[in-house]
Formats: C-alpha cells, structure tokens, sequence
C-alpha cells in the first residue's frame, strides 16, 4: 500500500481526523455548489412557490391550483406532456444512434469537436432559431421549394411547421445535440472487453446487443429520455417564438399571464402553473435518477 | 452730497438691487420640485420647463417601438430638439412588463413614462394600491374625453387604432374584408401577430371578426367561430405574424393595428417585399385608447413633464428632419411650438389620437397616411373596458382548444 | 479511403445526414440575410450595417465577457465536486446530479419573474449577476460534460501522483486536472457562449442589457439586418469552435505522451 493509498483510506476519503474530517471534505466539496444554486435557483423558486399560494391580495389561497385541474388549463398540460414525450422519442433514437457511431467508430478529436458542437447546438433557441427553421421549413422555405421540385408538396400534404409536429421538428434541433451529450457516456462504458469477451464465448453480434448491449445501455436511453421529456417539457422561447397560442401549451400560458398584454391579473395562477411544471418534471426526474444508479454500477 | 457720491450710492443699490433680484429668481428657480409640479404653471411657464428638462439632459421610456404609431420619430424629434437622450427600455415588452418594471426594478432603471393598455392600468389604480403614478395635467388636459382621464391626472389615455388587413401584394383576389379572408385561394395565408390571451392587437382582431359574422361587442362568441372555421379550411396558419416571418413567406394576410401599418409597409419595402393596407369594409373596430402616465418615481422629472407636454402638443410644425440649427437656439416655449405635436405625429402613423375632436375643429390636425383611416360613413365599434373583461374569459376559455 | 471503409461508412453517413439537419436551416436563414433587395444582388450590405452600428463592439464584448465568467463561475463550483465525487464522494452523485437538472425543470420565465423579486435591487442593474443566472442555465449541460470528461482520464492516478508529489489541493486541480481536460473546459466554454448569445427572456425582463437586447432594439428598423444578426450569433460561436479546435490537441493524445 502506497502512502498515497494510505492516506486516502478504504472509503476514498481522506484520512485527515475522524467524522468530523469526512463531514468537513464533503462540505467543502458540495459547499459552493449548494450555495450558489440557493441563492441563484432556489430564492427566486421560493417566491414563485410562496405567491401561487396567494390570491390577488395577499390572503392564502388555493384557488390557482383549483384552476390548474381545469379547463383550459388541463388541455395545455395534455398537449405539453404530449409535446414532451413525442420530441423526446423523436429525437432520442437518432441521437442514441449518432452518440454510438461518433463514440465507437470516431476519433478522440471528432468525439471532442461533437462534443462541443452539441454544447453549442443544445442551447440554441427562441427566435433564431424559429426563424431558421421558417426559412427552411415555412410556406416558401427553401426546402419546402426543393423538395417541390422533386415531386414532394409537405404543405399540400397538410405539413405545417406551425403545427404539434412542427415543433417537434423544430425542437429536435437542439434535443438531438442534447441526446448526444447525456448518451455518450453510456456507450463509452460499453466496454470493448465484453464484446470480445461474448465474441471468445461463441455469441455473435446480434447475440451480444440482444443479451449484453441492450439491457446493458437500455437503463442509460431511458434516463437520457427523461432528461429530454423535461427539457422539451419546459421550453419557452421557441415556441413562445413560433405559434400564435392555438397549440396549447403550459410555458407559453405562464408567459401570457406574466408578460402580456390582455390579462393582468393572474399573476399568481402562473405561478402556480410553474410549480404544476415543477412537479411533473420532479416526478418524471426521479426514475431517472433510479435508473441512473442503476445503470451506473456498468459504467465504473 | 456730491455727485460722486451719488453715483456711488446709485451703483452700489443698483447692485444691491439686481443681486437680491437675481437671487431671489434663483432661489425660485430652485425651489421648484419639478417630480411635485402638476401642471405647467406650477412648472414655472414652458421656458421653466424646457430648461429643467435640458439639465437633467435624459429620459427612460419603455416599451416603446419605433414603428408603433411613429414613436420612433417622436423620440427623434424629442431628442434633437430638447437635446435630451431617450433610453428605451425593451422596445417590444408588454404592459405587464412595464408594470413590473415600476413595481421592481431598482431606481436606475426606473422609467419616467409608461404607455400601458387600459386592461393593465385597471388592475394597478383603485382601493388600497400603491400610488404608481405622479398627478400631471398637460396643458390641453381639458380636452382629453373625461372618459378617458383620471380626475386628478394621474393618468390619460393617448391615441387609439382600428383594426385593418395587411396583405402582401401579390395575393389574389386582393382582400376587402374580413368575410374575405375564407377565401380557399388564401390557404395558409392568414395569421394573426399573436396570442389573443397575450396581445390587444391579435384579440382586437377576434373583436372584428365578431362584428363581421353578426356578433356585437358583448358576444365574441361569433369571432372565436369564425377563426376555428379558419383553422379547419387550412387558411388560418398558426404561424406569428412578425415581420420576419412576412419576409420569409410564411404568411401572405395578417389582421394589424392601422398604427403599425405604416411602419410594417416601409419595413417590407427596405426588405424588397410589397406590403398593403386596408380597413375592412364589414367590421371597423377601434382600440380602447392606450394610456400615458408619469411614474410616481421617475428618475428626470421635469423631462417626464415636458415629454407628456409634447405628446398632448396639438402643434402643427417641423419634424426632426426639417430642424435646422437656428430652431434649436430658439427659447424654449418657441422651440416647443416649432415642433410637431406628438398627437399630429400619431397622426402621421397611421394612429387617431386622443385630442381628435378638439384639433379637427381648431384644424390643427393633419391628414394622416392615405387608406390609413376610417372610411367616411362606417360605424366604429370600439369595445369597452368592461365589454373586454367579458371577451377576454371566452378567449382564455377556447383559443387553446381552437 | 478511411470514412468509407465498411466500419466507418455508417458514422459518415450518419454524420452527413445530421450535418445536413443543422446546417440547412442555417443557410437558409443566411441566404435572406445576404440579401440587398434594393440593388436586387446577393452581398454583405446587412452585415456591413450591424458590424458599423456604434456600440456592436461593445454589446457583444458584454456578453463575451458574461460568457467566460459564466464559464468560470461553471468550473469553480463544478470542479471540485466533480472530482471529489469521481474520487470517493460516490455516494453523493446521485445527490449532484439530481441538483445539475434542477435548473431545466422550470420554464425560464417563471424564474426570470421569481428572480425580479428574490433578488436584491444592485443584483438587478450589475451585469456581473447575469453570469451567475447563465451558469445556473447551463449547469445540467456543463456537469454532465464535465463528468464525462474527467471519468475519461485516470483521474485517480493523476492526483494520487500530484498528491504524493506534495502539491496542494488547489495546485492539483488548478495547474494539473485541469489541463488534462482541456477540451472539456473550452466545452463548456462555447456552452456558455451560445447562451449568453441566445439568452433574451431573464436578460431582459431583469432590465440588463447584453448583445441579445441590443439585437432586438437594433432590429426594429430593419428586418433583413435582424435577421443577419441572428445568423451572425449562430455562425459566429461555430466559426471560433472550429478554429479553437483547429488548434487544440486531443486530451489522450496528451495524456499518452505525458504517461511515456
């Protein structure tokens, strides 16, 4: 046992004094994480939280909650969900895909260009990116007019950009790069050892993804998954950018009642509604994390 | 006594007597408060006015976009005179936004001038609120409707619009009215700016397609039908009507304000595209009038006072291109009446402004835009504050699920 | 030729298709923005107009500098948990990383309106406060990259032998982790960069003013111009990535070479 090893003692913790040393290492290190996102994430969520348990005057109240499980509200939440799920499956199966190839067949320096491309693409958003996507996509894009000319009329055919579908077009975008950043270290794990290992044992390659690959990296795509139903869950700005309120969705309601013109006095149903978003996402967050755990063990 | 001496005792009163004069003048001049000044006599007179607001040389707007009933040229026009640098805090954000704002912001970013819709300042004046807005009454105060005013002047309603149909040129048939716009040729064409939940001009223009299919002001019903029998023929694309999107084609007819009319035209121009502009002949809805006010914690005061002066300015003079270096030596009550008044300026951008009666009979008023205004004879529905409130619920209720 | 070779094949034709993906949108948008309708010609009038306008300059210097103090604030508190949990601290890393995604669970504007009354008034007119609220944005994207790339070096050997060698915590993580992953930190760089670029709902309904507000107010006037900018903040973050990463070694490669 080196010293080295034997300073850092059978837990991997630093043997520097008794439980007091191991509380003292782990507040250090959690320390600046935990204070900056309570004074950066969880204040402004704290009053968010505290108002949408007020009426217009004060008084506590449970009415905006009352409201969420109504009309039109309800449909929003339906259609959010729904938004969520279908851009999830959409863009989760190529980015799996694309995170395989790129891991397993690309060069370090590739892997480290996607990986930055992905940073830079899966925070795209809003306007610029509706706007791309309309010149391209919309009534006179560019593809719309390409794909004219080999035969193919999308907007005959009842595709519209402005539609379900078309967000989720649009979203896969920067959920695709997403996928490739969150599923990448998953097929890295993926040591080669087993694949050789199953090959000396006489399986050949559809045996190993059916006993081996899958189950092993299935647990990683279905938290990657979640992750991608909550980002697609709550984004605003591209939406916000590209519809005119007929595809109900709860973002875009939230911003309505926050930042609108019509109707001011609801303030705190926004609110509310935030938090509604909040606990969906929470819920479907933490079978992530379960199966996270879970898949991790593969991964070390 | 000899004459020396007397003139001695002349000079030195002389002196005595200009610097207890010039003293006095200024303290005076100091002593005006000009965030407690209610109107222009309190102010000391336009000179008093127009000199407090040069000194304090900066005004904090908000909300406030160029091509918005010519805003832009009113703040040109506003800058070069009184040479006063005009800062606009987030050019395309809401009422709902400048409300926040005075509720939160620190004091730096404080606006001095909001221009809010009626629907927001309902929910800000009243009972037991805080007092937002400083009492302010503009020399033409008594003109401005009583309907559209608060008593002590705290706030005042600014210029209104109607509802039209922008169109691009190339469409065809070239539409008329509302009733038009389910015309199959116009597949995909027709979007509205927004979310009539969020915006005055996308739920006015439900209002209009009301009136157009037998619905009145009190029944919105009838508009909301006629936009889901849009949706379900494919006219009505769920695109945003932004000036973007026109340019990129993915919409051909929108429903505007007459006020952003003229700016949208020249914006597609410079883009290379031919916009158009008609009031439709089946339904003329007209907007509450927008409502102006000084906020209670303004940061430049007297430049608040004299900013509010302009826009009620019933004034027909220069605009900023026609100023020349001499105008702007002028004093300031003659410079003042120099310039072009804010309400001809709304004129000019396609908006009526709220002193309209009062200047079409002192034919002060200029002509606006050609095609901009209301066809003479057509009745104007224009729906009340509360006559929204009614409207808004059915919208909120069933736009989502159009 | 090696990417057609029937092992590579598939990760080329996979590459091309989502280069296509990303790269078509973008060119359409950048084809209305070389556009000089009046003299009916294709050209950079537009870009010329923004690049000229007075304070370009300075806006998008703000949120170039918001950027890397996003970055920074990103990796001073990110570091060390990270490498303390890759270390022994394996017990917390559910705990860190169910905290990295809290920030995608609210929409942003319900946290730019809690922010605008849980903040405190000078927190609302320095810019500096910005990059705390992007760092807060970016943290699920940058934990997960920087986890990523610091479990793809031994880690353990590295500081072990830093360690052993005498060096401090800080001297550890600052002049020899840090270094190793290199591409992770510039990552999470462009990460930073592309939202400070992007991000318009906080910046302005928190009154600061950054490149992404000054865009709107110039874009009233002219709509060919606007949509240049948004094109030239897209391809602008692109073009540095690629060049950085022109010049920039691949980690392992490094590594390797450190190791013989």
């Amino acid at each position: 046992m080196t010293q080295t090893e034997a300073r850092l003692n059978r837990k991997g913790v630093p043997a520097w004094g008794t439980l007091t040393g191991r509380w003292a290492a782990i507040a250090v290190a959690l320390l600046p994480l935990l204070v900056f996102m309570c004074v950066f994430f969880f204040a402004p969520l704290l009053d968010v939280f505290v108002s949408s348990f007020q009426d217009n005057n004060g008084a506590f109240s449970l009415l905006n909650y009352a409201d969420v499980f109504k009309e039109p509200i309800l449909t929003a939440m339906r259609t959010s969900l729904g938004l969520a799920f279908c851009s999830a499956l959409v863009s989760a199966v190529p980015g799996a895909i694309l995170a395989f190839l790129i891991e397993s067949r690309g060069s370090e320096r590739l892997r480290q260009i996607i990986a930055s491309i992905s940073g830079v693409l899966a925070n795209t958003g809003g306007v610029p990116l509706a706007f791309m996507f309309v010149a391209a996509l919309g009534l006179e894009g560019s593809a719309t007019g390409f794909l004219k000319l080999i035969g193919i009329d999308i907007y005959g055919a009842g595709f519209s950009l402005y539609t379900f579908w078309g967000l989720v077009v649009v979203y896969a975008y920067f959920q695709i790069p997403l996928m490739v950043i969150v599923f990448s270290p998953a097929i890295h794990g993926l040591r080669r050892e087993w694949n050789e290992a199953a090959k000396t044992l006489g399986a050949n390659g559809a045996q190993f993804w059916r006993y081996i690959g899958v189950p092993l990296l299935f647990p990683s795509f279905l938290s990657a998954f979640l992750l991608l139903f909550a980002s697609a869950f709550s984004a605003y700005a591209t939406a916000r950018a590209m519809t005119n309120g007929t595809i109900a969705l709860v973002p875009l309601m939230i911003g309505n009642l926050l930042d609108g013109n019509v109707i001011f006095d609801e303030v705190n149903l926004a609110k509310a509604l935030a938090v509604a978003m909040v606990v969906v996402t929470l819920v479907a967050m933490i079978p992530y994390l379960i199966i996270q755990r879970r898949a991790e063990r593969w991964q070390r | 006594m000899n004459l020396k001496r007397v003139v001695a005792i002349a000079a030195a009163s002389a002196v005595a007597l200009s610097a207890t004069v010039s003293i006095s003048t200024a303290a005076q001049a100091a002593s005006v408060n000009y965030c407690k000044v209610t109107n222009l006599k309190t102010a000391g007179g336009m000179d008093a006015l127009v000199k407090a607001a040069k000194k304090e040389g900066a005004l904090n707007v908000i909300t406030l976009p160029r091509d918005w009933a010519n805003y832009g040229e009113a703040m040109d026009l506003f800058s070069k005179a009184f040479g006063i640098k005009i800062t606009d805090d987030n050019p395309d954000g809401s009422s709902a936004y400048e409300i926040q704002t005075i509720k939160t912001a620190p004091a730096a970013k404080q606006p001095d001038v909001v221009d809010i819709g009626v629907s927001a300042l309902n929910g800000v004046i009243g009972a037991g609120q805080d007092k937002l807005f400083a009492n302010y009454k503009v020399a033409n105060f008594a003109a401005i409707p009583s309907k559209w005013k608060d008593a002590n002047g705290a706030w005042y309603g600014d210029y209104n619009g109607i509802i039209g149909i922008a169109y691009d040129a190339s469409v065809s048939p070239a539409p008329t009215k509302i009733a038009d716009l389910t015309n199959p040729a116009y597949k995909g064409l027709v979007a509205l700016t927004g979310d009539p939940t969020a915006g005055q001009e996308p739920f006015m223009s439900v209002y209009a397609a009301a009136l157009a299919n037998g619905g009145s002001l009190d029944n919105i019903q009838p508009g909301l039908d006629f936009f889901k029998k849009l949706k379900a023929s494919g006219n009505f694309s769920a695109t945003k009507a932004t000036p973007e999107n026109y340019i990129a084609g993915a919409y051909k007819i929108s429903l505007t304000w007459n006020f952003n009319a003229p700016g949208n035209i020249a914006g597609a121009k410079a883009a290379g595209k031919n916009l158009k502009f008609v009031i439709p002949s089946d339904a003329v809805v007209a907007g509450t009038p927008y409502i102006q006010a000084i906020n209670a914690k303004a940061p430049h005061c007297a430049a608040a006072r004299l900013w509010e002066e302009f826009l009620y300015s019933e004034n027909k003079g220069k605009y900023t291109a026609d100023l020349t270096a001499k105008d702007l030596k002028l004093s300031g009550s003659k410079l003042f009446n120099t310039i072009m008044g804010g309400q001809n300026i709304w004129v000019s951008g396609g908006a009526a402004p709220i002193l309209q009666a009062d200047m079409t009979a002192k034919k002060t008023i200029i002509s606006g835009p050609d095609g901009f205004n209301v066809p003479k004879g057509a009745k104007v529905y224009q729906p009340s504050p509360d006559q929204q409130v009614t409207g808004k619920t059915l919208v909120a209720a069933q736009w989502p699920t159009l | 030729m090696k990417f057609l070779s029937p092992r590579q094949l598939p990760l080329t034709i996979g590459l091309l298709v989502a280069a296509i993906f990303v790269f078509f949108p973008l060119i359409s948008a950048g084809e209305f923005s070389l556009r000089e309708p009046l003299k009916q010609t294709h050209g950079f009038d537009n870009y010329v107009w923004f690049f000229t306008a007075p304070d370009f300059g300075k806006y998008l210097g703000i949120s170039f500098g918001l950027a890397v103090l996003s970055a920074l604030i990103l990796l001073v508190i990110l570091v060390p948990t990270v490498i303390w949990l890759n270390l022994g601290g394996a017990r917390f890393r559910g705990f860190v990383e169910f905290i990295s995604l809290l920030p995608l669970v609210i929409p942003v504007v319900a946290l730019a309106i809690g922010a605008q009354t849980a903040l405190p008034d000078f927190a609302q007119t320095n810019e500096v406060i910005l990059a705390f609220m992007f760092a807060v944005l970016a943290m699920p994207y940058a934990y997960r990259t920087l986890d990523t790339g610091l479990r793809s070096i031994p880690l353990k050997t590295i500081v072990e032998a830093a360690r052993g060698l005498g060096a401090s915590w800080f001297h550890t993580i600052v002049r020899v982790v840090i270094p190793v992953v290199r591409s992770t930190v510039t990552s999470a760089l462009f990460m930073t960069l592309a939202l400070s670029l992007g991000e318009f709902t906080l910046t302005s309904l928190l009154h600061w003013d950054t490149f992404t507000t000054w865009v709107t107010t110039m874009s009233q006037s002219n709509i060919l111009g606007a949509i240049s900018l948004s094109v030239f903040s897209l391809v602008a973050v692109f073009v540095l990535l690629l060049a950085i990463s022109i010049f920039i070694r691949p980690t392992s490669n490094t590594v390797a070479q450190e190791e013989n």
